[in-house]
C-alpha cells in the first residue's frame, strides 16, 4: 500500500513540471476565453436591454443560436472551419474565440438578469437626483448588479475551465493534452487523469473561493 | 405664470393604456406653499406628483416648474430633450414611500453622490455640505453606516438629506412615513415639518391628516379621475363642500373611529368644525390609515 502511494506519488512529481506548463496554457485559454466572455457579454447585454428593437433581435438570435451549439462544435468551426475561409487561426485564438463566443451567450442572460434585478425604486432615485443616464447606470444600478452578477459567473467560470480541456482535440498542449500524453506513455491513466482532475479543482476552488471572499467583504462592508 | 408660481399644472391628462387615471387637473403651488394631497388608494395621488419630476409621463396638458415647461405626449411638442429633464428634475427633490436609499453607498455617500456628480461639487464640498443636513435631521453620528443598518425613520431622514443636498426649489412627498413603525412615524413628520418652518416650498401625499391639517396650506383632494376638491387645509378637511370629498373623509374618519374608541365613532366622521375636527383624536388612527394603504 505505502509502497504503491510513494510510487504513484513519484510518477506524479516525475510529470508535475509537464503538468504545470499544461496547466499555464488551460489558465491563458480560460482567462483569454472568459475576458472575450465577458466583454461580448456585456456588449450583448446591453443589445438586449437597449430600447432599439432591431439591437433586442440581434442579441436575442445570437444567444439563442450559440447557446445550443456544443462549445466543441464551435471549437472546430474555428479551428478548421474558418482555416478554410483563409482565416487560420492558431490553437489557442480558435479556443479563445470558441470559449469567448459561447461564454458570452450564457453572461449576456446572467449581466441582463443582474442588473433587471435591481429594485426600480433605484433607477426612479437616481433619475429624480438628476443623475444622468451613465452616472445613474455606473454609481447606482452597476454596484448593485454585481453582487448578482458575481454568483451565476463564477459558476459559468467552472464550465469554461472544463470547456478549455476540448483544446486537446486540436493538438493545444494544455493540461488535458498533457495528461493524455502522459498516461498514453507510461500506461496509467489513472493515476494520470486522476492528478489532472485534481489540478483542475485545485485551479476552480482558488479562484472561487477568491471570488467568494471578495464578495462577502463588499456585503459586509454594505452592512 | 406668476412670479412666485414654482409648480404649475394645467389641464393635465394621464393615462395608463386605454384607462384615463385623471384628467384636466390644474393646480399652482406658490413659493413657501404646502400642499397635502389625500384621497383614496388608486386614486393616482402618486401618479400626479411623479408627472411633476418625469417619472411618469403624461398625455395632455403642460406642467411648469419654475422656467421649466413640460408638455403632455400628446400635445404634439417635440419631446423634452436629455439635458433639460435633468436640468428639471435638479430642481425637484423627491422622497419616495420605500425610501430607495443607494444600499451600496455609505449614510454620507448617500447624500453627497447627486451634488459630486450632477453639481460638480468636489468631495470636501460635498462631504460639508452633507455633514451639515445630517447634522440638522439629527443624524450626523450614523454617517458611515450603510441604509441596511438604519430603522426605517433613520432611512427615512436620510433620504429627506439626500433630496435636500441638491438644494431642490420643491419637495416632493409620497407618503413619506407609511412604511414605518408607528413609533418612527414621528421622527420623519418633524423632519418634514421644520422644512416646512424653513418655508420649504412643498407637495405631499400623505394619509397622515392630523400632519396635513397642520402643516399643510392647501389640501388637494384626488378621486374619480381628477380633483375632487381643493382649497385652504382645514376648510377642506374640517368642512368639504363636495360629496366626494365628504365621503372620501368620513371613510378616513369612521374606518379609523372604529378602532380608536365609540366616541370617535359616535361623532359622525367628526370632521365638523364645531367639535374640533381632527384635532382630537390620537396620532393612531390616521397611522392606522397608512398601514392599510400599504396593501
Ligand atoms: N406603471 C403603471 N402601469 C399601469 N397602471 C399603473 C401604473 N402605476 C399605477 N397604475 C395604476 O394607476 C392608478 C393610480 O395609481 P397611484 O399609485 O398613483 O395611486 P395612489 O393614489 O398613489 O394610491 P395609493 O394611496 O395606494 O398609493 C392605480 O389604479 C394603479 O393601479
Ligand atoms: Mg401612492
Amino acid at each position: 500500500m505505502t509502497v504503491q502511494l510513494a510510487s504513484i506519488l513519484g510518477l506524479w512529481g516525475s510529470y508535475l513540471p509537464s503538468f504545470m506548463r499544461g496547466l499555464v496554457i488551460t489558465m491563458e485559454i480560460t482567462g483569454l476565453g472568459l475576458a472575450v466572455a465577458v466583454v461580448l457579454g456585456a456588449i450583448l447585454a446591453g443589445f438586449k436591454l437597449s430600447k432599439f428593437k432591431a439591437l433586442r433581435v440581434i442579441a436575442t438570435v445570437y444567444v439563442d443560436i450559440i447557446r445550443s451549439i456544443p462549445v466543441l462544435v464551435l471549437l472546430f468551426l474555428a479551428y478548421y472551419g474558418l482555416g478554410q475561409l483563409g482565416l487560420t487561426l492558431s490553437g489557442i485564438a480558435s479556443a479563445t474565440a470558441a470559449l469567448g463566443a459561447f461564454y458570452a451567450a450564457l453572461l449576456c442572460e446572467i449581466f441582463r438578469g443582474g442588473v433587471q434585478g435591481v429594485e426600480r425604486g433605484q433607477r426612479e432615485a437616481a433619475d429624480a437626483l438628476g443623475l444622468g443616464r451613465v452616472s445613474g447606470f455606473v454609481r447606482v444600478i452597476l454596484p448593485q448588479a454585481v453582487l448578482r452578477i458575481l454568483p451565476p459567473s463564477t459558476n459559468q467560470l467552472s464550465n469554461i475551465i472544463k470547456d478549455s480541456s476540448l483544446v486537446v482535440t486540436i493538438g493545444v498542449a494544455d493540461l488535458m493534452a498533457r495528461s493524455y500524453e502522459a498516461s498514453a506513455t507510461t500506461f496509467e491513466p489513472m493515476d494520470m487523469f486522476v492528478l489532472a482532475g485534481l489540478i483542475y479543482m485545485a485551479l476552480y476552488l482558488v479562484i472561487a473561493r477568491a471570488i467568494g471572499r471578495w464578495e462577502l467583504n463588499v456585503q459586509r462592508r454594505r452592512g | 405664470m406668476s412670479s412666485d408660481v414654482v409648480v404649475e399644472l394645467d389641464g393635465v391628462r394621464k393615462c395608463f393604456g386605454p384607462r384615463v387615471i385623471f384628467d384636466d387637473v390644474s393646480l399652482s403651488v406658490h413659493r413657501s406653499e404646502v400642499v397635502a394631497v389625500i384621497g383614496p388608494s388608486g386614486a393616482g395621488k402618486s401618479t400626479l406628483i411623479r408627472c411633476i419630476n418625469q417619472l411618469n409621463t403624461f398625455e395632455k396638458g403642460v406642467i411648469r416648474v419654475l422656467g421649466h415647461e413640460v408638455y403632455g405626449t400628446e400635445e404634439g411638442r417635440p419631446p423634452l430633450r436629455r439635458d433639460d429633464l435633468r436640468r428639471l428634475r435638479t430642481e425637484i427633490g423627491m422622497v419616495f414611500q420605500t425610501f430607495n436609499l443607494f444600499p451600496h453607498l455609505s449614510v454620507m455617500k448617500n447624500v453627497m453622490l447627486a451634488p459630486q456628480r450632477v453639481k460638480g461639487r468636489s468631495e470636501a464640498e460635498a462631504a460639508a455640505q452633507a455633514q451639515e443636513l445630517l447634522e440638522m435631521i439629527g443624524l450626523s453620528h450614523r454617517k458611515d453606516a450603510y441604509p441596511r443598518q438604519l430603522s426605517g425613520g433613520e432611512q427615512q431622514r436620510v433620504a429627506i438629506c439626500r433630496a435636500l443636498a441638491m438644494e431642490p426649489e420643491v419637495m416632493l412627498f409620497d407618503e413619506p412615513t407609511s412604511m414605518l413603525d408607528p413609533e418612527l412615524v414621528g421622527e420623519v413628520l418633524a423632519a418634514i415639518r421644520r422644512l416646512a418652518v424653513d418655508g420649504m416650498t412643498m407637495i405631499l401625499v400623505t394619509h397622515e391628516m392630523m400632519f396635513a391639517k397642520e402643516i399643510a396650506d392647501t389640501v388637494v383632494v384626488v378621486a374619480d379621475g381628477g380633483i375632487a376638491e381643493m382649497g385652504p387645509a382645514k376648510e377642506v378637511l374640517s368642512t368639504p363642500k363636495t360629496e366626494r370629498a365628504r365621503s372620501f373623509l368620513e371613510r378616513v374618519l369612521l374606518h379609523t373611529g372604529g378602532d380608536t374608541g365609540p366616541q370617535a365613532a359616535a361623532s359622525e366622521g367628526g370632521f365638523d368644525a364645531a367639535s374640533g375636527g381632527f384635532d382630537d383624536p390620537t396620532l393612531s388612527w390616521s397611522r392606522e390609515v397608512d398601514e392599510k394603504g400599504l396593501r
